[in-house]
């Protein structure tokens, strides 16, 4: 059974239409990616998801069962792209805070924020101000604070924008063993190398409607060109390239980018034996996420136009 | 349920730690007395005799007189000279005078007197009316002479007065003075709570919106229950606050000697006084009825500055020129007060302390009065649950305006607009 399931969702605003009929299936442990330009509606979706907006039409299935905002959030996690806590109020008071909002109790939550401290090396940040703090480490304790009850459904809106290398790699890391611990992570983003990295299933929105629903690899093969990286331990001669069963995109000395329209790699590879040449490596060259979102994305305006809606 | 305690909880120990809490509790007190004993010393302490001589060339001011007024009031010196108008102009200063009066020659003790105090200094009117007082305290003296008024016609003439005192045929307990005094109390307590702690509700719930956490609080707590946190927190700490300053001018009374200023005569004379005060009026009627408009007005108005906290961005003059009108509103009631206390059963007085803008102020400045004598009890019971609609009222429409404004960034929003987001269906 999916985590999560929304059908037909719509939210509309007097100057756009945020969202407009989107359907998705989220299955329990996925690390889903939910991607899409600035004013796709991205952040519109994900706060019907937590219960802060309501749709206007449409449902959402949270755990089989109809979405129940006032005590489904005790098992959703929510870190924002608008980053913000208290300046204030000391770390481990806040965290505790926030928790409890959560329908923590105080003891489980206390132990619970000192196991993460001491795992992310925050042990001595108890007292301290949240203002003391630099960007990155009041990230990390923004994320903290949001995995801390162990909700089922996690969702990051862009939790590495603004970190270092070494302390995005330990949210990674984190992100990764909640994942295998049994928790389902939403994670929005423009970054496409990290969602390569992370994701096992994406979904593309622009627009307001989807337009992209598949894992990476099916993705990546959906918008394939049959292209292939050839390198040889021989020399290549023209005379070896003189034949219909491929196109040469590119060449190297001893490399070639094929494009393959309809010979298939069996039939190349063997084309290649024949003739002789030594055959080092041969693998399929598939388009960057990065690539098809901008080919899938080009077109449309830069920033989300206002537009009129009759309702 | 328990979220709204966990707000609260949070936003009154956030506020009663904090540095300037405890720094504005104990300095306020501190500052108002010392404002009051303090202002007195220094004025005691510094204002010099001022020291006027008088040339008098009609014969009518004797020396005996002079001095018997110098002994009543010793913050002046009139001293008789016998000079000409002009050496004294020149010399006065070295013969030790601060001025001079010339009483002219042809002085009639029958018209009046016009004299001019010369100085080389120019005094505020307050500063030159002992001078006056004096002069005519001995001109009466002289016309009294003159007039063959003795000893006996003039107590007779100085304590023979009419005295009006008031009689409710209603009410026999009502007592005029005291209510009034206490009415003008409640409703000053009244309206300074009301603007001070509103305007901390509104900068209590720009605090989300500044420090950013507005939509992870939102993700989990209803904003309902978040405004409604905020307000009952910032509420339980002006309660606290007041307390504490009630308690701090009560020490400090006692303990720096200024009850032992105070003789006998005027201790029972200020007990005499309370005693009066509890016969003449209902006290826990009183103290009820304060404790309630307290809360309804409280939460009638917090509501709405909540709204507009929740409306703007950040920044404070935004705030504050939003939140104009509800500011008014206060201080209309306030002004209406006192023209409602001329007739506490007139109509002014009757809607105004129905309607719930005003009520909590001009209701407490009516009920002293008497119930039933000025109030009838209708009047106290339409009062109350007009308040309490009209606060179920804010809040909900408060609700709606925070749940939409605390998420948005950006341009400030038009009342209009402010009115279109609580009637859209969320």
């Amino acid at each position: 059974m999916p985590l999560l399931e929304l059908n037909n969702l719509k939210k509309y605003f007097a100057t756009q239409k945020a969202v407009d009929d989107i359907s998705l299936t989220i299955e329990k442990g996925q690390i889903f990616g939910l991607l899409g330009p600035n004013g796709a509606g991205k952040t519109t979706l994900i706060r019907m998801i937590t219960g802060i907006f309501y749709p206007d039409e449409g449902e959402i299935i949270f755990d089989g069962k109809k979405f129940d905002p006032l005590n489904d959030i005790a098992y959703i996690g929510y870190m924002p792209e608008e980053r913000g806590l208290y300046k204030k109020m000391k770390i481990g008071e806040q965290a505790l805070y926030l928790a409890q909002l959560k329908g923590l109790s105080k003891y489980d939550a206390t132990k619970k924020i000192r196991e993460w401290f001491t795992k992310l090396d925050m042990e001595s940040w108890w007292n301290k101000k949240v203002e003391d703090l630099s960007k990155g480490m009041s990230q990390k304790l923004q994320f903290v604070t949001t995995v801390l009850h162990e909700p089922k459904l996690i969702i990051l809106d862009e939790p590495f924008s603004g970190l270092d290398p070494v302390n995005a790699n330990l949210i990674k890391d984190e992100i990764f063993n909640l994942s295998k611990r049994g928790a389902t992570v939403i994670f929005s983003t423009h970054r496409m190398e990290q969602v390569e990295e992370i994701c096992d299933h994406i979904a593309l929105v622009n627009k307001g409607k989807k337009i992209l629903d598949g894992t990476v690899q099916q993705v990546k093969h959906q918008y394939k060109e049959n292209l292939f990286r050839v390198t040889f331990a021989s020399q290549l001669t023209p005379e070896h390239l003189a034949v219909d069963l491929f196109k040469v995109i590119k060449r190297n000395d001893q490399e070639l980018i094929l494009k393959l329209e309809y010979a298939n790699n069996n039939e190349v590879l063997q084309y290649f034996i024949h003739k002789g040449l030594q055959i080092e490596s041969f693998n399929e060259i598939l388009p960057s996420l990065n690539d098809i979102f901008i080919r899938l994305v080009e077109g449309t305006p830069v920033t989300r136009q206002f537009q009129e809606v009759n309702q | 349920m328990n979220k709204i305690i966990l707000i609260l909880q949070r936003e009154y120990l956030t506020r009663v730690r904090k540095k300037t809490f405890i720094i504005s509790t104990i300095l306020f007190p501190v500052l108002y007395l010392g404002l009051i004993f303090g202002t007195g010393y220094i004025a005691a302490k510094t204002s010099s005799v001022l020291k006027v001589a008088v040339v008098d060339s009609s014969g009518y001011f004797d020396k005996g007189k002079l001095e018997r007024e110098n002994q009543t009031d010793s913050s002046t010196i009139l001293t008789l000279v016998n000079q000409s108008e002009d050496s004294l102009k020149a010399n006065y200063k070295t013969l030790g005078f601060d001025g001079f009066i010339i009483v002219p020659a042809n002085t009639s003790w029958e018209r009046g007197l016009d004299l001019k105090l010369q100085m080389g200094k120019t005094l505020g009117m307050e500063g030159s009316s002992p001078v006056r007082n004096k002069m005519n305290n001995i001109w009466d003296n002289i016309k009294n002479e003159k007039l063959g008024i003795n000893d006996s016609i003039k107590h007779t003439l100085q304590t023979s007065s009419v005295r009006l005192s008031q009689k409710n045929l209603n009410d026999d307990t009502a007592n005029s003075g005291i209510a009034t005094g206490i009415g003008y109390f409640s409703g000053f307590f009244m309206y300074i709570i009301l603007l001070l702690y509103g305007s901390q509700v509104m900068m209590g719930v720009m605090e989300e919106k500044t420090n950013r956490i507005a939509e992870v609080i939102v993700s989990s707590v209803k904003p309902f229950q978040l405004m409604l946190g905020k307000i009952i927190g910032i509420g339980l700490v002006a309660l606290t606050q007041f307390a504490l300053w009630i308690l701090f001018i009560f020490l400090i009374y006692n303990v720096t000697g200024a009850s032992s200023k105070m003789d006998a005569s005027m201790t029972t004379g200020i007990v005499g006084g309370m005693q009066a005060v509890f016969t003449s009026i209902d006290v826990p009627l009183i103290i009820f009825c304060f404790a309630f408009y307290l809360l309804g007005g409280f939460f009638f108005y917090s509501s709405l500055y909540a709204a507009i906290g929740s409306a703007v961005n950040e920044d404070m003059r935004e705030a504050q020129s939003l939140s104009f009108p509800i500011t008014m509103l206060v201080i209309i009631s306030i002004a209406l007060m006192s023209a409602a206390m001329k007739d506490p059963s007139g109509p002014l007085a009757v809607w105004g302390s129905i309607i719930p803008f005003s009520s909590p102020i001009i209701m407490m400045a009516r009920i002293p009065f008497g119930v039933p004598g000025t109030v009838p009890w209708w009047q106290l019971i339409v009062s109350m649950a007009s308040l309490i609609i009209g606060f179920l009222l804010t809040t909900w429409f408060a609700g709606k305006i925070y749940r939409t404004g605390i998420l948005m960034y950006g341009k400030k929003p038009s009342w209009k607009e402010m009115l279109k987001w609580a009637f859209r269906k969320s």
